[in-house]
Formats: C-alpha cells, sequence, structure tokens
C-alpha cells in the first residue's frame, strides 16, 4: 500500500518537473534545476547517512569530482556515458575513502570527511596551478538547457526510486540495522563493512553524477565553484531539516529551501546565509525529528 | 642561511604558532570538557579581530585596550550562546554521542550566522591597521614590534591560563570534570556553572587570539575558517584535554608550517595542513576524539 502510494506520488511529482521546460520562463525552470539538484543531493545523502546516522561531510568532495570528470570528458564521450563517468569516479573514490574512516563514527567521521573534501579541493587546485596551469576550465561545448534540465530531474527521480527500492530490501534493513546498533547488526550477521563502503559509494555516486550534470550549467567551473563546501553542507541541512530518516524530508526541505535561496540570496546574500544558520540551529534544537517529523511524529522518532 | 635568518624563520613561525596555540587551547577546553566540537570557534576569533580594528578605527582605542575589552566581551558572548543554545542541547539530548552529533551541526550553523554577520556589518574587504610596526633588532635578526608583542602576550595568556588550571580550585574542579563527570559531580563540583564559564573563557581566548592578530596582520570576515582547522590539528597533535600539549602542539606547527613553506611551495601550505591534519587522524585513530 504505502509503496504504491510513495511510488504514484513520485509518478505525479516527476511529471510535474517534466513539464516545466516547457511552460515555464527561464527563471522558473533554473530554479527548479537548483530544487532538483538538491532533492537529489539531499535524498540521496539521507539514503545512506540518515538511515545509519553516519554524519558524512564529503558530498561537496563527490559533487566536485563528477564535475571534473564531467569537464574533462565532455568533449570525448556521449552525454550519458559524461554522468555515468561521474557516477562510477565518485563512487570509486567513496569506496577508497570510506574503507579508510568507515570504521569511526560520530563526530570522528564527519570531521574526517571534511578535511578530506578539503584536502581533495587543495589538491586539485594545486594541480591545476603547477600541471595545467590555469585556476578554471571553460566549458565550449555544452548540451542544451533541456537536456541538463531533464538529465538532472531523471537523477533526482532515480534517487528517490532508489531510496524506495532500498528501503525494502535486504540491503536497507541492514542500513537501518546498523544505524541502531552496529555492533547487535553484526552480531546478527551483518557484514557491516561491506554494507557501509556499499551504501557510501552509493551516495557517491549520486552525488558525482549531479556534479557531472550540472558541471555544464557554468561553463566555468574551478575547484572553489564545485568544491565548494557549501554545497556539502547544504546538502546536509537540508536532509537534517526535512528529517533524515525519512523518504519525503528531504525533498519538501529542498523544494523550500532551494525557492528560499533562489529569492533571498541574489538580494540579500548574507542575509540567506544568516537565516540558514539560525533555522539550522532552531531545528536541531526543537525540531530533531525534521520537518516530516510535523507530519508522522512517530515515524521519525 | 646565517644565524639571523634562521632566527627569523623560526621566531615568525612561533609567533603565528603562538595565534594557533590560543586558539587550540580554547577549543580544547570546550572539547575536553563539554565534547563540543566547536566548528564556529575560529569566526569568534574573527570578531574580536574586527572588535578591536573597529575600537582602533573609530574611536582611537589602543588594540592593548582591546584585549581585556574583547575577552570580556566574546566571553559574555559565549555565556549567553551556552544558555540559548548549548543549556538545552545538553537537557535534551539521550546520550553523549547524540549531545556530540548535534552540538557539531549547531556549530555549523553558528558559523553561518557570524560568518555573514561579520560580512553585512563590515563587508568581505581586507582591513588592517598599523601599530608598533617598527622593526626591532635583536642580535643579526630584525622582527616586527608588533609581531613580538603578539608573541609575548600569546604566551603569557597561555601560560596563565595552563597555571589557572593547574593551580586553582576552580582548575581542579575544571580538571575534574574532564576526567570524570559523574564522579565530579558525586563530590560536588556544580557543572552547571562550570560548563558556561568555560565555553564563555574557550570564546574569551578566541577573541584575545583575534586581538593580537589583528596588530600586525590584515583581517577579513573568512580568516576564522583556517584557524578552527589548524586549532583541530593542534589538539590532534597535543592530545585531546591536554592543554601543554596544545601550547607545545600550536608552537610547533607554527614552526613546522614556516620552514616547510620556506623550503618548498607556499601554495602548498594549505595542502600540507590538511595532509597532516588526515594523517595525524587516520595514524591515531580515536587518539584524539575519545577518552582513553
Amino acid at each position: 500500500m504505502m509503496i504504491k502510494r510513495d511510488l504514484l506520488i513520485l509518478f505525479v511529482l516527476a511529471c510535474g518537473a517534466g513539464a516545466m521546460p516547457y511552460i515555464g520562463s527561464e527563471f522558473a525552470v533554473s530554479m527548479a534545476l537548483t530544487c532538483l539538484m538538491y532533492v537529489a543531493l539531499s535524498t540521496s545523502w539521507a539514503l545512506f547517512c540518515g538511515t545509519t546516522r553516519y554524519m558524512s561531510l564529503a558530498t561537496a568532495a563527490f559533487f566536485g569530482i563528477g564535475a571534473y570528470a564531467g569537464a574533462l570528458a565532455l568533449e570525448l564521450l556521449p552525454w550519458g556515458l559524461v554522468i555515468a563517468l561521474g557516477a562510477v569516479l565518485a563512487a570509486g573514490v567513496a569506496a577508497l575513502m570510506g574503507a579508510a574512516v568507515l570504521h569511526l563514527r560520530g563526530t570522528y567521521f564527519a570531521v574526517l570527511t571534511f578535511g578530506m573534501t578539503e584536502l581533495i579541493r587543495h589538491a586539485i587546485t594545486y594541480w591545476e596551478k603547477q600541471v595545467t596551469g590555469t585556476v578554471g576550465r571553460v566549458l565550449m561545448v555544452v548540451p542544451d538547457r533541456d537536456t541538463v534540465y531533464l538529465s538532472v530531474l531523471g537523477l533526482a527521480v532515480l534517487a528517490v526510486l532508489c531510496t524506495i527500492v532500498v528501503r525494502r530490501s535486504r540491503f536497507g534493513l541492514a542500513l537501518v540495522g546498523i544505524g541502531a546498533d552496529e555492533q547487535r547488526a553484526q552480531t546478527l550477521g551483518v557484514n557491516t563493512r561491506l554494507v557501509k563502503v556499499a551504501g557510501f559509494a552509493l551516495t557517491a555516486a549520486f552525488a558525482g553524477a549531479v556534479g557531472a550534470a550540472m558541471s555544464v550549467r557554468w561553463t566555468y567551473i574551478d575547484p572553489a565553484t564545485v568544491f565548494n563546501p557549501f554545497i556539502g553542507f547544504q546538502t546536509v541541512l537540508i536532509a537534517l531539516i526535512g528529517g533524515a530518516a525519512t523518504l519525503w524530508g528531504p525533498l519538501i526541505a529542498a523544494v523550500v529551501f532551494s525557492l528560499l535561496a533562489e529569492t533571498l540570496r541574489l538580494q540579500m546574500p548574507q542575509l540567506y546565509m544568516m537565516s540558514l544558520g539560525m533555522l539550522l540551529i532552531l531545528c536541531v534544537l526543537y525540531l530533531p525529528g525534521g520537518l516530516a517529523s510535523l507530519r508522522f511524529p512517530r515515524a521519525a522518532r | 642561511m646565517s644565524l639571523g635568518s634562521w632566527a627569523e624563520l623560526i621566531a615568525s613561525g612561533l609567533i603565528t604558532g603562538g595565534v594557533y596555540a590560543l586558539v587550540a587551547l580554547g577549543l580544547n577546553l570546550q572539547y575536553g570538557l563539554m565534547r563540543i566540537l566547536n566548528i564556529a570557534h575560529g569566526e569568534f576569533l574573527m570578531l574580536g579581530a574586527f572588535l578591536t580594528w573597529a575600537a582602533h578605527e573609530s574611536l582611537g582605542w589602543s588594540p592593548l585596550l582591546m584585549l581585556p575589552v574583547s575577552f570580556l566581551l566574546l566571553g559574555a558572548l559565549g555565556l549567553a550562546i551556552h544558555r540559548l543554545v548549548f543549556r538545552r542541547l545538553t537537557l535534551t539530548s539521550a546520550n553523549l554521542d547524540v549531545f556530540e552529533a548535534r552540538g557539531l551541526m549547531v556549530s555549523f550553523g553558528l558559523m553561518f550566522l557570524v560568518q555573514n554577520f561579520a560580512q553585512s556589518v563590515w563587508g568581505g574587504d581586507l582591513r588592517g591597521y598599523d601599530y608598533l610596526a617598527e622593526p626591532v633588532a635583536i642580535g643579526g635578526a630584525q622582527f616586527a614590534g608588533n609581531k613580538l608583542l603578539l608573541l609575548g602576550l600569546a604566551l603569557v595568556i597561555s601560560g596563565a591560563l595552563i597555571a589557572l588550571l593547574r593551580l586553582t580550585l576552580l582548575g581542579k574542579g575544571v580538571r575534574a570534570l574532564m576526567q570524570s563527570p559523574t564522579g565530579a559531580q558525586l563530590v560536588g563540583i556544580d557543572t552547571e556553572r562550570l560548563h558556561p564559564l568555560m565555553f564563555g573563557l574557550g570564546l574569551g581566548l578566541s577573541g584575545l587570539a583575534g586581538c593580537l592578530l589583528s596588530m600586525s596582520y590584515t583581517i577579513s570576515p573568512g580568516m576564522g575558517e583556517p584557524y578552527t582547522v589548524t586549532a583541530l590539528i593542534v589538539i590532534t597533535l597535543g592530545g585531546f584535554g591536554s592543554m601543554t600539549g596544545a601550547l607545545v602542539g600550536g608552537l610547533g606547527l607554527g614552526v613546522v608550517e614556516a620552514l616547510g613553506m620556506h623550503f618548498s611551495n607556499p601554495s602548498l601550505k594549505s595542502l600540507l595542513s590538511y595532509g597532516i591534519f588526515i594523517a595525524v587522524l587516520l595514524w591515531r585513530p580515536n587518539g584524539l576524539f575519545t577518552r582513553k
């Protein structure tokens, strides 16, 4: 019953979003694109980090890796493969990173993933400066707007779909088990190490694919833009405010935030960031289950 | 290299190291005592620096006068933040791990809030003023007066803090709380009073560090974050909860950075410090964030 309802909601939402480029104005489409980007990022983040309670701050790293992979491969590969390449590279890096740090929990994990993101960003900046001799890259041939939009929409739908499927699978149950009590899950025969690395890589694959798809929209990319830690923070923030343990929470919060961001940020960027910080604090203090806990108080406990 | 230029190089490392030590001491106090990993710690350093700059520019106050003022102001801010945010967080968190994760999120929020507040009030430009900029010659080496003052004061303040924790009854209480929160409460140490006080003290220390920094470096709203990361590295190096460790680690890291930058490429600096950070964290897993 639940799954049919969820699939139906997803279908309706996807159709509505899919009609956007044909009916909406330029501004509305650009806003919807940001919206979809954060839906894909925070839904896939919540898929692993929300269920297992491993707080990863490395989304920006995977996004940036995807964006760089996309930028480099854009003229060599067809569009679909460019996105796939971003996903595969990001998942590969995540598997390596995960193997190194996933035995650590809590703050330690969060701080390490943040540190690694910064390390990757500085390494690529250094590489670009010293070896290729540039700071950023200009993308010459870019797909048209509707292709980009529909690809990101596809990724967002895929992320939600993936969450729906995973939540009902053995893999999903293992993730929830790890979140509730890792040692118990291990005792009950879950290969926690493998499940964690696989989940982390899955999250990263989405972030990498979104990065690859979004990089063409900027036409000029440099490490400071695509590895911007803020992308990671905002993803985490959206997932937490929406309710990281729920299916629709991150989606709802992503829509609300993107609207807020696009309207406020242009006129008053500082005010936007300040209200973001304020919201984060208030949300942690008074709404630990997220927005979705208002509607489903039991499920979000 | 002559003896004089070696002395200058080491001294410049010690000078940045002194600031690192001050920031790390404050962070260590907050994390060691309350398990608040305050990512926004560097932002309060920035606030201290801007307060000093603003007082110097508009009121003509001496930065030295601003030392106690920014300490008190930031300390009061710390008390207020603890009262408004962390007290409720302590009361509503089921256990220490949950508290730690939520505290980390809150401090990210504080970082956004403070950094952008500063940006909207003072703008994003680099600022600075001249104070005691004349060089002082010692032996064959030349030092800027303000940097020597910075180093001296940083050492004095760190020493005073360590003495406070070692010698006074208050310090004894704080150390007891670090060792065993339950045990300390059993013998009548008042957590309700000590926690806000130490959080305020930590913020006050970063205010002091900012005030000192503004005497000899240019300042900007984005200056805080690198210091937070450095402070994390320092408390990793020096050992969590150890105040002397933070002082020695801070000075040591400053010297290592100065030497590394002199003998290699300056643009490698952030790569180096993040590299050290991750290597230390991986090399000493659980050494930093768990109690031994």
